[in-house]
């Protein structure tokens, strides 16, 4: 046998087996831009993992209540909670404030999510062209969400509309609210356009949730410019946006009939009535359950509104022993109710009496909740009898129908379809109807007003304060907090300042 | 190639014996050549100086000759050892010798990436250890082995644990997220990172080479720039099979005496008074004669009052406990090792196979470590110019249990009434008799490696190798909490899991081997070649979480409540070109060129290769006539070396980028969603960190390096000296950078920092006696580095490892401007003796209290002292790398006997011992009629700051190893041609101003967090030779 030509014959071979082989990767157990969007499970996946952003903990099912209601008179915290949160509740709040770093971080991993919705799916040609128009408007209908948030508490900020492909892309100047706004109208337009079912399922958004939003927005708009709120002087019209928060909060209220007015205030936040109920309130919601595997899938959120001492048990319906109890278990005590907020209600409003738990029973012992101490009246909007552990069905609400019922009556003012708006909602609370023959701004701050009580603990009361130019007069003037910094926008994180070389 | 060219020379130089003609027979000399292990030597060449008679050892390295009359005088020689010359009687007729391996031979062969090159003939800094030269002590890993045996080589072993490796540091650590670890070469298959090569037995080893220069290095490329250790194992040699058994049997104690409390009285002073001074409430305070309840059932615990546990309580008897938890859960473990080995062959076919069994026990009781490994080479000459051979390793080992702690309080017993452990509450976990007997932890591997090489003489001075080698690693980890047991099995009702992990290798190498002289003047030795490497590492693990019971333990992971599962695969793909140049002028100038171009998957598109040069010149100044006439040097060489090497330190996959994925629920169930962004683990505010942004241009980390050395040798090489001074600065570090939130990712690995490390070595060795019967060699290493963190991108100081709860933060960092690893914290200055000293000092609330640690007020907000001892006030307070580590060696040897010794020492390094407060010194406390400057009051609830209070100086000298052996004269029991007795004890003594319950030696970052207790080992070692 010829060695030499074993030897020439191995060389070669080997060299040609090794010289073809390419320095690719391809990863194992990882989708990426490359392998994922092809069909119309992709798409769908895409548009879950878009929406399984709102109830993580540094979004609604926490942080966001954090940064929404401790600056204003309904929360306050815990004592030793962390500093972040003593800034915000004290209006004193610095680009360090790691809640405000924490949400800022959320809706833009939001934002990410729903751009890639956005970019992708409308590539995905094998898919019928409905299910593509309807993931894509929910991307759509997210972006515009998160970047409501955003301008509603940072104001000017990064504009981002596409995917991140290289870190080139990163540096990014802030946008004018103008844009900011321009593209949140465009959004919810386009998702109000491409969804056509009328309800998906718990969780998701359709049409009536992006006209719903568009509402909000409009309204955010009107009265930001009618009351002067600083930085919405680009607004041309006050007048033609309240026209055009009408006309969308008048295809939620009457034009639709997925949603509708829950006629019973405890039934709104009754997780196995508006769970289980073809129709609800719930016009979109940040979705949990208490069968989920991590915190973001179940919701701890109760713990966070329910005092510590003890297990609870409280009346079903405090209006009517005969309805049994229900235990409640036992929470953190982080959030306290302040007194301002709890004392204004009127002593009849079912939104106290009926949605605000002051005392409680634990075996033979009644306990009454003492609203100066450490262990104050709370809200049961967020509770779940039915909790496994620490683990919650208890969803967030982002629009409820009686928010919009509320937009429709400010920007209808003091009309008989605003009146009637607006009466519904005390009705349901046990209150007279309004004052009839209000001017219209009189009649506009009433509705502000109601909101406060209507809306409270859900997110709502600092954006209306923002918006109506009232942060002092409100929250310094009636109630006697100081402001120190961040009173309309919040400062932008310094992490985002450090590293986002366009940002000033 | 080299090796062949010696091997002719050694034909010649014994034929030359052989054609000799005897004269006058008037005499038999009989005799044999055994090596220093006792073992024979074969084919030694025997001698009469000054006459033409000689002859050749047969294969049990027995000689005879016919000696004329007289007394004469016999030259032994053989190729890498010493020539021996000994004079034999007029009347003598046998004569036994041994012959010392010739370490300072400068024919001696040094093997280095692709080849070997003549020890004289090196231009790198290369350091080279022969397998003998290892001190003969239990170690699961030659690793630890190496410990005090090379210069600009540290080994650090942190703990005694049965399996356990060592970590490697060559020539300092260049790398902040990438691997440290130099890359361990097997027989020419690269194997990965050091630091546990278990695989092999130390027995089998021949030699060990460590590449610390960027040129000797280089060949290795991006896997170079933590230094190279190349193993060699023993390879068969012709002749008649040779067959050997060596055993250790080994004896361990506790090097250390665990520092606890001897008196359950003064253990329960203590605790009273640190509840008390902690602000517990009357009731709380734990030894006043109280019954609490156990937290199940109506079950109580009493707790004795102090005068009770004096015996001095009227009412009750005396405190029938006092359990010394040391006697129970420690032992003085007994270890084995066994190794059968033979080897043989002819012209055309040389094997050489052995097997260990290996069983090592730990201070720790049922914590066990068993390891079998065997070994086979086969070289086969299929022509004259063609060898094809190979070469498998088989590994096997198992370890179960594993450490366990003392420090439980002596007032309680081990067991209850009814033979059950004893807690003190439902949720007492920390009974470690019942976490040796319940808890399952068990740990199996099995490894199969292989090589198959073809090797072709294509001309008289051209060679081609092509080899194949695998290699396939798996490992079996089991384990179950019960749920009485640990606080993870009571959380989950019963805890179980199975982790699987493969690894598997695939190298092909091919590569062609030139050697040419033109001339006198001019040598040329070049190789070149290719290969391609191909590594896939899989891991899966089940966990199974409540059982019914806890009988089955993970064994049916299915009937759990809650199942979780992952799996994942990493596989990477190495192509590389490589080549090296020598280029000798005149047997004076020495040139090498070494380069390497690495292609990888881990890379990302936009730099997929890699290519490190590098360059050395060498000047062997001893073969010039100005340097010759001096009649003073056997060697006097210059060394310079200047080059790049890399480090890959890049997990698979970052340069892509890669989705995460996440649930959500809609309405009746959850659905699964993917998209961009891959959350990972949590920061300490509690949020996942989001990665999965790829970055195209990620690829390794550069390490530029300069060496300049001198090798002298002085009366033949007897006194042999190797210094060298060098500087590394390693560039494009790789580092997780922080990303603008607002981009939807937290972080993104990039290539951006900058560490330098410089340093001197030197290596000496004296040959101070060498006679007949005496020998007597000293020699010593002094290894010295600085490593500083140059640049790390926008970041000055980034803490590391461990967040320690008892601190509240990691102490650990990298800081722009500091050695890697150095400590950050407050600064304290003794024990607050006043309530005003406290408050002036800055501090407040129970921080201010007498005996309390005063931390100072160094800074503030404006970076001046504000009064106020807050976060601003931290900084810099020590180092944990030493200022230089040295060692001493030293054999003897007189007739049968021989000694050996070694010394090794850590000098000037800081421990930062989270134990410094040990019952010796909390005896000495801070009370109002003790006012200690040193040890603060008992405090059961003291928030300690992590301060310089806990650091101390890590210095020690280690008595490593002393050997006396014993040489049976070979050949004297029919059929043994030799039997070595020795005794060996290992880490006998060590010198430390340390706390004495612990080891100084600590892991690379010098926090004693209370490891593994290291042990003394004394030895009895036995090799036998048939």
């Amino acid at each position: 046998m010829n060695y030499k030509k074993l030897i020439y014959g191995l060389s070669v071979s080997a060299l040609s087996i090794t010289g073809c082989t390419k320095l690719t990767e391809e990863p194992y157990g990882l989708t990426n831009t490359g392998s994922f969007y092809k069909t119309a499970a992709d798409a769908e996946s895409a548009i879950i993992y878009a929406y399984s952003v709102l109830p993580e903990v540094g979004y609604y099912s926490r942080g966001y209540y954090i940064i929404t209601e401790l600056p204003t008179e309904n929360l306050t915290q815990k004592g030793d909670a962390g500093p972040a949160n003593f800034e915000l509740d004290e209006l004193r709040t610095t680009s360090n404030n790691s809640d405000l770093d924490n949400i800022w971080t959320y809706m833009y991993r939001g934002v990410a999510r729903a751009n890639a919705v956005i970019i992708n799916v409308p590539k995905i040609s094998s898919m019928p062209e409905a299910a593509r128009n309807q993931v894509t408007g929910e991307g759509h209908f997210l972006r515009a969400l998160h970047y409501f948030n955003l301008v509603r508490m940072f104001g000017e900020v990064p504009l981002r509309t596409e995917t991140i492909a290289d870190v080139s892309q990163i540096p990014m100047a802030k946008s004018p609210l103008k844009d900011v706004y321009d593209l949140i109208i465009a959004d919810l337009k386009s998702a109000e356009s491409l969804i056509n079912v009328a309800k998906i399922s718990e969780g998701r958004a359709n049409k009536v949730a992006a006209q719903a939003l568009l509402a909000k927005v409009y309204l955010q708009l009107a009265s930001a410019k009618s009351s002067g709120s600083a930085g919405y002087t680009f607004v041309d019209n006050a007048d033609a946006m309240y026209a055009e928060a009408k006309i969308y909060a008048e295809k939620v209220i009457s034009q639709q009939t997925s949603y509708v007015f829950t006629d019973k205030l405890r039934d709104i936040f009754d997780t196995e009535v508006y769970k289980k109920a073809s129709t609800s309130e719930h016009i979109f919601d940040a979705a949990v359950d208490r069968t989920g595997e991590v915190e973001g899938n179940f919701s701890k959120l109760p713990n966070m509104f329910l005092p510590a001492d003890r297990p609870m048990t409280i009346p079903y319906d405090a209006g009517d022993p005969s309805k049994g109890t229900i235990n409640i278990g036992q929470g953190w005590g982080h959030f306290r109710t302040e007194a301002a907020g709890y004392n204004s209600y009127a002593a009849a409003d079912k939104r106290k009496t009926e949605l605000i738990v002051s005392s409680y029973t634990n075996g033979a012992s009644t306990y009454n909740l003492d609203i100066n101490s450490s262990s104050r009246p709370f809200t049961r909007k967020f509770i779940d009898p039915l909790r496994v552990g620490d683990k919650s069905s208890c969803n967030s609400p982002v629009i409820r129908y009686s928010d919009i019922l509320l937009v429709l009556a400010e920007s209808a003012g003091p009309t008989a379809e605003g009146y009637e708006a607006v009466n519904r909602i005390r009705r349901r609370a046990g209150l007279g109807d309004l004052n009839p023959s209000l001017g219209i701004q009189a009649f506009r701050d009433a509705i502000v007003e109601e909101r406060a009580f209507e809306l409270a603990f859900e997110g709502s009361r600092l954006f209306d304060l923002r918006r109506t130019n009232t942060m002092e007069k409100v929250l310094v003037q009636k109630y006697g907090k100081t402001i120190t910094s961040g009173a309309y926008f919040f400062p932008v994180p310094q992490r985002e300042l450090d590293t986002n070389p366009l940002i000033k | 190639m080299k090796r062949t060219f010696y091997k002719a020379c050694l034909l010649m130089f014994l034929g030359l014996f052989a054609a000799g003609n005897l004269y006058a027979q008037q005499r038999i000399l009989k005799g044999a050549v055994t090596d220093e292990a006792g073992q024979p030597i074969p084919g030694v060449g025997v001698s009469v100086k000054g006459e033409q008679t000689g002859t050749t050892t047969d294969p049990k390295g027995n000689f005879s000759l016919s000696l004329s009359a007289g007394q004469k005088t016999l030259v032994f020689t053989y190729i890498g050892m010493q020539t021996r010359e000994i004079t034999v009687a007029q009347d003598q007729t046998s004569v036994n010798v041994s012959l010392l391996g010739d370490q300072k031979s400068l024919d001696e062969v040094v093997v280095v990436g692709y080849g070997t090159v003549k020890k004289s003939d090196l231009t790198g800094a290369v350091a080279t250890l022969k397998g003998s030269d290892l001190n003969r002590t239990p170690a699961s890993s030659v690793d630890q082995l190496l410990q005090g045996k090379l210069p600009g080589v540290q080994v650090i072993t942190s703990g005694g644990q049965p399996g356990s490796g060592a970590t490697i540091r060559i020539r300092g650590a260049s790398s902040l997220n990438g691997s440290k670890d130099p890359l361990m070469v097997v027989d020419g298959f690269p194997w990965g990172d050091a630091g546990n090569l278990k695989q092999i037995n130390p027995e089998d080893i021949e030699s060990i080479e460590v590449l610390k220069d960027a040129s000797s290095a280089a060949i290795y490329g991006s896997r170079g720039a933590n230094g190279v250790i190349i193993i060699t194992t023993k390879k068969g040699k012709s002749g008649q099979p040779r067959i050997s058994f060596s055993s250790l049997n080994t004896l361990s104690t506790r090097a250390n005496k665990p520092d606890l409390w001897r008196d359950p009285v003064d253990e329960a002073i203590y605790a009273n008074e640190a509840a008390a001074n902690g602000g517990a409430i009357a009731t709380d305070i734990p030894y006043i004669g109280i019954t609490r309840p156990f937290g199940e059932g109506d079950k109580t615990i009493y707790y004795p009052s102090i005068a009770e546990l004096r015996g001095l309580d009227p009412n009750k008897g005396p405190w029938p406990y006092n359990t010394d938890w040391v006697d129970l859960v420690y032992r003085n473990p007994v270890s084995q090792s066994y190794t059968l080995s033979a080897d043989g062959g002819n012209e055309s076919t040389k094997y050489a196979l052995s097997g260990n069994y290996y069983k090592e026990q730990g201070i720790a009781i049922k914590n066990d470590y068993d390891k079998y490994t065997g070994r086979l080479n086969v070289d086969q000459k299929l022509s004259r110019f063609v060898t094809a051979g190979t070469n498998v390793v088989l590994a096997y080992t198992n370890n179960t249990g594993g450490g366990l702690g003392v420090g439980r309080s002596r007032i309680f017993p081990a067991y209850d009434e009814n033979g059950n452990y004893f807690r003190t509450s439902s949720t007492d976990y920390g009974n470690p008799l019942s976490i040796a007997d319940r808890v399952l932890n068990k740990n199996k591997t099995m490894d199969i490696l292989g090589t198959v090489f073809v090797n072709a003489q294509l001309t008289s001075w051209l060679q081609f190798r092509t080899q194949l080698s695998s290699k396939y690693g798996n490992s079996i980890q089991d384990q179950y909490d019960p749920r009485d047991v640990t606080f993870r099995g009571f959380e989950n009702k019963g805890y179980g899991s199975i982790n699987n992990s493969t690894y598997t290798e695939l190298l092909n190498e091919n590569y062609l081997t030139a050697t040419k002289e033109f001339g006198e003047a001019h040598r040329l030795n070049f190789v070149a070649g290719y290969s391609i490497q191909k590594t896939v590492n899989r891991f899966s693990t089940l966990i199974g979480r409540e059982f019914v019971n806890d009988n089955l333990e993970n064994e049916n992971l299915e009937t759990a409540v809650t199942k979780s599962l992952n799996n994942s695969l990493s596989r990477f793909d190495l192509s590389s070109f490589y080549g090296r140049l020598n280029y000798t002028l005149m047997n004076r100038y020495l040139f090498t060129l070494t380069a390497r171009a690495d292609g990888s998957t881990k890379f990302g598109a936009n730099n997929k290769w890699a290519y490190f040069p590098s360059g050395a010149f060498a000047w062997k100044l001893n073969e010039e006539e100005f340097i010759k006439s001096l009649n003073l040097f056997s060697e006097l060489k210059l060394r310079t070396s200047y080059g790049l090497t890399g480090n890959q330190g890049i997990s698979p996959y970052q340069t892509l980028d890669r989705f995460g994925s996440y649930k959500y629920f809609t309405g009746a169930a959850f659905q699964t969603g993917f998209g961009p962004g891959l959350a990972g683990a949590n920061d300490e505010q509690g949020r996942t960190v989001v990665g999965g942004l790829g970055n195209n241009s990620l690829k390794w980390e550069t390490t530029r390096s300069f060496d300049a050395g001198i090798d002298i040798g002085f009366m033949d090489q007897r006194l042999t000296l190797t210094a060298d001074v060098y500087v590394k600065k390693t560039r494009d570090l790789l580092r997780l950078k922080t990303i603008a939130p607002s981009a939807g990712y937290d972080q993104q690995w990039i290539n951006d920092g900058t560490i330098n490390n410089r340093g001197f070595e030197l290596g000496i060795n004296a040959n101070v006696i060498r006679k007949n019967e005496l020998d007597w060699t000293v020699g010593g290493t002094f290894t010295m580095n600085r490593n500083k963190v140059v640049q790390m991108g926008e970041s000055t100081r980034v803490e590391v490892g461990t967040l320690y709860e008892s601190v509240r933060q990691r102490i650990s960092t990298y800081t722009v401007g500091q050695p890697m690893f150095a400590y950050y914290g407050y600064k304290s200055g003794g024990i607050i003796q006043t309530l005003q000293e406290g408050i002036d000092a800055g501090l407040t609330g129970n921080e201010a209290l007498p005996g309390e640690i005063r931390y100072l007020d160094i800074s503030g907000p404006d970076g001046v002292p504000d009064g106020i001892v807050d976060a601003n006030d931290r900084t810099i307070i020590g180092n944990p790398n030493p200022d230089f580590i040295y060692s001493f060696n030293t054999s003897l040897k007189y007739k049968q006997f021989d000694l050996s010794a070694q010394l090794y020492g850590v000098y000037g390094n800081d421990v930062w011992d989270f134990n410094k407060l040990t019952p010796s010194r909390q005896i000495l406390r801070w009370t109002p009629d003790n006012p200690s400057n040193e040890i603060p009051r008992a405090n059961g609830t003291r928030g300690f700051k992590a301060s310089d209070f806990f650091i101390t100086d890590g210095s020690f000298l280690r008595i490593q190893n002393v050997t006396v052996g014993y040489n049976l004269r070979p050949n004297l029991i029919r059929g043994v041609s030799n039997i070595r007795v020795y005794f060996s004890g290992n880490n006998l003594y060590t010198f430390s101003k340390f706390n004495a319950g612990y080891d100084p030696e600590v892991g690379e970052n010098g926090i004693n967090t209370g490891g593994y207790p290291r042990a003394r080992a004394y030895t009895i070692g036995l090799n036998v030779g048939f």
